[in-house]
């Protein structure tokens, strides 16, 4: 069989998008946006994380029109930022200056500021609440308001706005090796493709944008066994980061920029063992610090991304997930997915010249088989 | 009162105050609109606390105006799709770059949000401050 081009599918593909759409409404309810956005917070902030986009009705708009998919949520959100123009970058972002709304440390019970629950789902019995079914905007309101209304027991005078860090405190014990700023420009990997050996920004930028189950899975196993890590989360941390940009025209003054709005990020610090070797051969235990921080409350993929971050800085990898190519190549949703899901779109004639070669190889075997038969 | 703390006033604040300041000027002055509200993006430039070195943690959805009153150029710039704030933004701005005469009078009603705004934050944090864990000490029995 040769080679055939072939044209069509024009009106099979036009109603294979309107059928997209009647699955969406068939059941003849429609998702108003306002209500994804409330109540789908942390589809929301995956969506965000991995689409390395921070807009909270955008997110939503794109899971609704998605049917609740996070694969191609994230999808549409990098489509629609392909198309929109850079405009400005904000001046250096500190997470010290995080209005913090939960703060935990696993590694010191006792931590400055104190461990701060805010919201987590880490003490429920993950028991269905079969009363969901039935819950009323107004049962909502009324609880909202008793909520509220509550009085406080106890005054506390901790300012969330200036945690000190739990890493600060083991530096100032001689437990972290101390570091000044580098101020090195980041790369971009948006801008600039990869190559190895990536830098640390791009490291951290591929990291924060990869897709959850990903980033996560890698880091489990590193965790298991490829590779040697230990870590325990040292601190974590959900809250708000102020965002500025310098004047445009004007001077780089931190009191004439512009505040454009919050982003809510998890910031973790991971803390990892090491032995180093000291002056005269003399080794000791200290500690390294794997960083993860990404868009919304996801706190798995931030720790998993501290995890990742100390695994690729291994001077000698032994593992893949020590291996910057195999890890940063393959975490990323848009990536992943796409090359993935490309593989049912027709590939007639690559195929056809597989089935054509196997075809050959067969008749000439048998061909050469009837040859020397007596 | 600076750009950095009146912005995050008129951004947190109540969105009827950017919409009565930005009114007031352009009731009385010819506001000239250089860019129209439009969206674009912000990539956020961090500094990690590992290495302490800078990377870039990814890109904040805005809305961004430009207006022009007089020789002065005002930039509105908010998170989101947010035309007519952005634009409320720019022509409060640009009245502050030109120096006009109604700015001094915006002090009061920008420090009395602002006041609101901490007091909310104040309210909120406590509230989260319920959260906090008060350790007990296990008795062992000795």
């Amino acid at each position: 069989m040769g080679y055939v081009a072939v044209k069509g599918g024009t009106l099979a593909i036009e109603e294979s998008i309107r059928r997209l759409k009647y699955e969406r409404v068939k059941k003849g309810k429609v998702l108003d946006v306002e209500s994804v956005e409330c109540g789908m917070r942390g589809l929301i902030d995956q969506v965000m994380s991995e689409s390395s986009l921070y807009g909270e009705t955008l997110a939503a708009i794109a899971i609704k029109q998605a049917e609740g998919n996070p694969e191609e949520a994230v999808f549409l959100m990098r489509a629609y930022r392909s198309t929109l123009p850079r405009k400005h970058y904000s001046r250096t972002v500190h997470t010290g200056e995080m209005r913090v709304e939960r703060r935990i440390s696993a590694s010191f019970k006792d931590i400055p500021g104190g461990q701060i629950l805010g919201a987590t789902t880490d003490f429920i019995h993950r028991l269905i609440d079969f009363e969901l079914m039935n819950e009323t905007e107004e049962e909502a309101k009324i609880w909202l308001s008793a909520f509220e209304r509550q009085v406080e027991y106890e005054a506390d005078d901790t300012d969330l706005n200036r945690l000190p860090k739990v890493s600060d405190y083991l530096r100032a014990e001689g437990l972290i090796a101390d570091c000044g700023n580098d101020d090195q420009e980041p790369d971009d990997v948006t801008r600039t493709s990869l190559k190895f050996p990536a830098s640390r920004s791009e490291i951290l930028q591929v990291l924060t944008r990869g897709q959850t189950g990903a980033v996560t899975a890698f880091a489990y196993a590193v965790i298991r066994g490829y590779g040697q890590l230990h870590p325990t989360v040292g601190e974590l941390r959900v809250g708000d980061l102020p965002v500025c940009i310098d004047d445009p025209i004007g001077r780089s003054d931190p009191d004439d920029a512009y505040y454009i709005g919050d982003v809510k990020v998890t910031e973790v610090e991971m803390l990892i063992p090491v032995t180093v070797e000291k002056e005269h051969g003399k080794k000791e235990l200290e500690f390294d610090i794997g960083y993860g921080v990404c868009f919304g409350q996801n706190e798995t993929k931030a720790i998993a991304m501290g995890i990742l971050d100390n695994s690729l800085s291994a001077k000698h990898p032994e593992y893949p997930s020590q291996n910057q190519e195999f890890v940063l190549y393959h975490i990323d949703s848009v990536e992943a997915t796409g090359f993935v899901s490309h593989l049912k779109m027709p590939h007639y004639v690559t195929f056809q010249s597989k089935l054509d070669s196997v075809r050959k190889t067969r008749k000439s075997k048998t061909e050469r088989q009837e040859v020397g038969s007596p | 009162m600076q750009r950095k703390r009146r912005t995050e006033i008129l951004i947190n604040g109540s969105r009827e105050i950017p919409a009565r300041l930005a009114q007031q000027i352009a009731g009385r002055y010819e506001v000239n609109t250089i860019e129209e509200p439009n969206n674009g993006l912000v990539m956020i430039k961090a500094r990690e606390t590992a290495k302490k070195s800078l990377f870039y943690l990814g890109e904040v959805f805005v809305t961004e105006c430009k207006v022009q009153i007089g020789g002065a150029i005002g930039l509105g710039i908010v998170k989101g799709h947010e035309p007519e704030l952005a634009y409320q933004l720019a022509v409060i701005d640009a009245a502050y770059q030109a120096g006009l005469d109604e700015t001094g009078h915006w002090q009061e009603v920008l420090t009395a949000k602002e006041h609101e705004i901490d007091q909310r934050r104040k309210a909120r944090q406590s509230k989260i401050l319920q959260t906090k864990v008060i350790f007990e000490t296990m008795d062992d029995g000795e």
